[in-house]
């Protein structure tokens, strides 16, 4: 089901004009990853202690954008309530390692994870996942199909192959979408399609949001946001 | 919402303060966000800040009551919030809630 | 161009004022039937955009002319990065074209030769005569070169700048920084309160103290300060203490209860900080100076010719010396009477009118506004607050309750660690009072707090010239 891509290395984003803004000098970000070194890196994550990322995350001024659960009290940055451990650890090694810093919000990121060293990010990946998943509620047709069928004359793979029937990621370290903030997934997805959000390993996500209408993703993003929290 | 408005005719004099003014509004009282978070709520592009345009008032009202209590980790928001009444709190989000996006 | 003379325009408002009662703060709506007003803006920078701006929004209908001399701005918030290469004088050039395109506000790139209150218009170089029924004037500062024996115009503008307005002299200042010999001394005088931007020089010799570490590691900053105190003192001082090897001087009493208190913490917050934090002692001078006003820092004369500083309390010869001498209202604001025998414009609290002139409102640096910081956020506040009233003002309403910000971020030295001044204003019992909130970061911030807070400064940056400008 998931297609294997050639690797593409290097960032793009990174010099989008943002260097008289930056509050750091602009360093070579770490290589791409490769399947091989991504699994070996998830493969050595650390245990994460839940309670100590609770502090954590208090501490270290994530609640301050976040919310105080990670539900995030605004539209505009992600939900992490429930999210998948694999991911958010990803994710915080993404954004140490400059692979991710699309954006004047990805530089916020950067410069707030800096501290943080891999027993950290499990412990914080460790609190967000022992939080309730929001449960979906469906109800969009146009994003009911894309989840369950999605297009096979666009070569859309259905969302729920990776992502699952619930919204509850699974597949390696795909990330847990319900109760994903719409804002945030709208600007995700069109990151992934022109290109400018390189993170993901082989690609992939990158070719699944290609052939989207920003319809289409407007629609995926109020399925996702509608799950109850 | 109409506000309670002296009529005094003040078309050249100066205000002495023995008259009764207004309480400020919401669009006064949020007018002075802007410089962080944009005219009327809305950022030009790419932020680090966050628009509040179109934010719904629970969201606004909890957020600032989060910041002032310190439930809310921050770094300038706190003393921000500290130094609106809760009344001034909810006219800012009765605005920007109207705003659009 | 629309000009009715004052008088019938003010007749015909009148007249129009008891049917045109939009309700206070229902903006874009127009109050005005078939007349349209002419507010005139002396002033392009962050007062003059900002009241222009919000007063289109508030009204589109109103017709708001600025007269401007520049036709660029250079903005002075952030420009000492120039000095310190961070950035270019190009990054700090803010464009009016957003001003006239989006709000369709009208310029005239004039100089201003006279403003005739009693007919109510503004003359400029060119031969204009712009006629109002408000004159909104927001002129900035002046410098009293007077004030310290041997500085003139000419000595600022060639030996020892202020680069205080952005321009030649900050080029010459970024200059002079790269070619300071090793081991050299850089001089930045500070005048007594008021003056623009209470932080601004404590920042700048945090940017040089920062370049010097990277470039030349035994030169030296010294502050000669005719104050004992500045507005982000506490957690400037902390940060140097932290990264320049900064001793903080006996005499300075902010680090206690009662300093805390001032700066809006209370007293259990200011017990926690003061047990959680305590000076490190630094055996050697570090890169950083502060001889206080109490200490004689306080400069009285300077000698070009032996580039030589002389204060109160002794003689320094520097490198690179940057005199900030002590400053006043913008010229015209001198020239025109709008000022009072202290270099500053008297105001009505409320409106921000004139109390010399009426119908004319001075915003900004120039006015006198009792405990608002002379900063670009307290201009675009006041400029904010000014367009509402004005606009209350012209449709024969009473003006509002008014509440202002000065929120501002600076950089103590590098890039990854960064403080804050946040005050909200009301008046209280008459004067322009802070409400009594904490103003900086505590004491006990996490280098997470101090590195977001840098990131925030330059962000705040880009969103407060959108703001006034876009």
């Amino acid at each position: 089901m998931r297609k294997t891509f050639p690797i593409l290395g290097g960032m793009l984003a990174a010099s989008l004009g943002l260097a008289a803004m930056a509050s750091e000098p602009a360093a070579p970000a770490a290589p791409a990853w490769t399947p091989a070194t991504l699994m070996q890196t998830l493969q050595a994550m650390p245990k994460g202690d839940a309670a100590r990322g609770k502090q954590l995350h208090s501490e270290q001024f994530c609640a301050s954008c976040h919310g105080v659960a990670g539900e995030s009290t605004t539209m505009n940055w992600p939900s992490l309530v429930g999210q998948r451990v694999e991911y958010t650890y990803k994710m915080l090694l993404d954004y140490k390692t400059k692979r991710r810093m699309e954006d004047q919000r990805g530089h916020l990121m950067v410069t707030a994870v800096q501290t943080l060293k891999e027993q950290d990010m499990a412990d914080l990946a460790a609190f967000y996942a022992a939080q309730p998943l929001p449960a979906m509620q469906g109800g969009n047709d146009v994003a009911e199909k894309l989840v369950r069928q999605g297009d096979p004359t666009r070569l859309v793979t259905p969302c729920a192959a990776c992502h699952g029937l619930h919204g509850q990621g699974g597949v390696n370290e795909t990330p847990a979408l319900a109760g994903m903030t719409p804002e945030y997934f709208v600007r995700t997805m069109k990151r992934y399609r022109d290109g400018s959000r390189d993170s993901d390993a082989m690609q992939a996500m990158r070719a699944f949001a290609k052939p989207l209408t920003d319809a289409e993703i407007e629609a995926l993003a109020a399925y996702y946001a509608a799950a109850s929290r | 919402m109409f506000k309670k408005i002296t009529l005094g005719l003040v078309l050249a004099g100066s205000m002495t303060g023995s008259l009764a003014l207004a309480e400020p509004t919401g669009e006064m009282l949020a007018q002075t966000c802007a410089g962080c978070h944009g005219t009327q709520g809305r950022l030009a592009s790419d932020s680090a800040f966050m628009p509040l345009a179109g934010m719904s008032e629970g969201s606004f009202v909890k957020a600032m009551q989060d910041f002032s209590s310190g439930a809310r980790p921050n770094t300038l928001m706190g003393p921000i919030a500290k130094g609106f009444s809760e009344a001034e709190i909810r006219s800012m989000a009765a605005y920007f809630a109207k705003q659009p996006k | 161009m629309n000009e009715l003379k004052g008088m019938q325009r003010r007749h015909f408002l009148k007249l129009l004022g008891a049917s045109a009662l939009a309700g206070a703060g229902v903006s874009g709506k127009s109050a005005f039937a078939g007349a349209q007003p002419h507010v005139v803006v002396i002033g392009g920078g962050v007062g003059g955009a900002t009241f222009a701006k919000y007063l289109k929004l508030a009204d589109k209908n109103i017709k708001v002319t600025i007269v401007e001399k520049e036709r660029q701005y250079l903005r002075p918030y952030g420009s000492s990065e120039v000095i310190s290469g961070h950035i270019t004088m190009q990054d700090i050039t803010v464009s009016y074209d957003a001003l006239q395109k989006n709000y369709g506000i009208e310029f005239v790139f004039d100089t201003v030769t006279g403003i005739d209150f009693e007919g109510k218009s503004v003359k400029t170089a060119g031969g204009k005569n712009l006629g109002y029924d408000r004159l909104v004037v927001s002129p900035g500062i002046s410098f009293n070169f007077g004030a310290i024996e041997g500085l003139t115009e000419e000595v600022s503008d060639t030996l020892m700048p202020h680069a205080w307005i952005p321009g030649k002299q900050t080029e010459l200042l970024a200059k002079q920084l790269k070619e300071l010999p090793k081991g050299g001394t850089v001089l930045i005088s500070v005048p007594q309160n008021p003056y623009r931007c209470p932080p601004g020089p404590y920042e700048r010799a945090g940017l040089i103290a920062q370049y010097l570490k990277e470039h030349n590691p035994t030169a030296r900053v010294i502050i000669l300060d005719a104050k004992d105190g500045f507005t982000t003192d506490l957690t400037m001082l902390q940060a140097w203490n932290r990264l320049y090897g900064f001793n903080i001087p006996e005499e300075f009493k902010g680090y206690s209860v009662e300093g805390l208190k001032a700066a809006g913490f209370t007293e259990d917050e200011a017990k926690r900080q003061l047990a959680a934090w305590k000076p490190i002692k630094h055996d050697k001078p570090g890169m950083i100076e502060w001889v206080m006003g109490s200490q004689g820092g306080r400069v009285v004369r300077v000698d070009p010719a032996s580039m030589t500083v002389h204060t109160e309390g002794g003689s320094y010869k520097g490198d690179m010396i940057n005199i900030i001498p002590p400053l006043k209202a913008g010229k015209l604001a001198l020239e025109t009477g709008l000022a009072d025998g202290t270099g500053w414009c008297p105001v009505d609290r409320v409106t921000f009118e004139s109390s010399i002139h009426k119908g004319v409102h001075v915003i900004g640096d120039a006015s006198i506004a009792d405990v608002m910081p002379k900063s670009g956020y307290s201009a675009n506040s006041q400029a904010k607050v000014c367009a509402l009233q004005v606009k209350a003002l012209l449709a024969g309403q009473s003006p509002a309750e008014p509440v202002w910000q000065n929120t501002c971020y600076a950089l103590a030295g590098n890039q990854n660690y960064g403080q804050f001044v946040a005050d909200v204003f009301r008046i209280k019992d008459g004067k322009i009072a802070r409400m009594n909130s904490p103003r900086y970061l505590p004491l006990d911030a996490t280098p997470v707090q101090n590195s977001l807070a840098a990131l925030y400064t330059h962000a705040w940056m880009k969103s407060f010239t959108d703001d006034c400008f876009a």
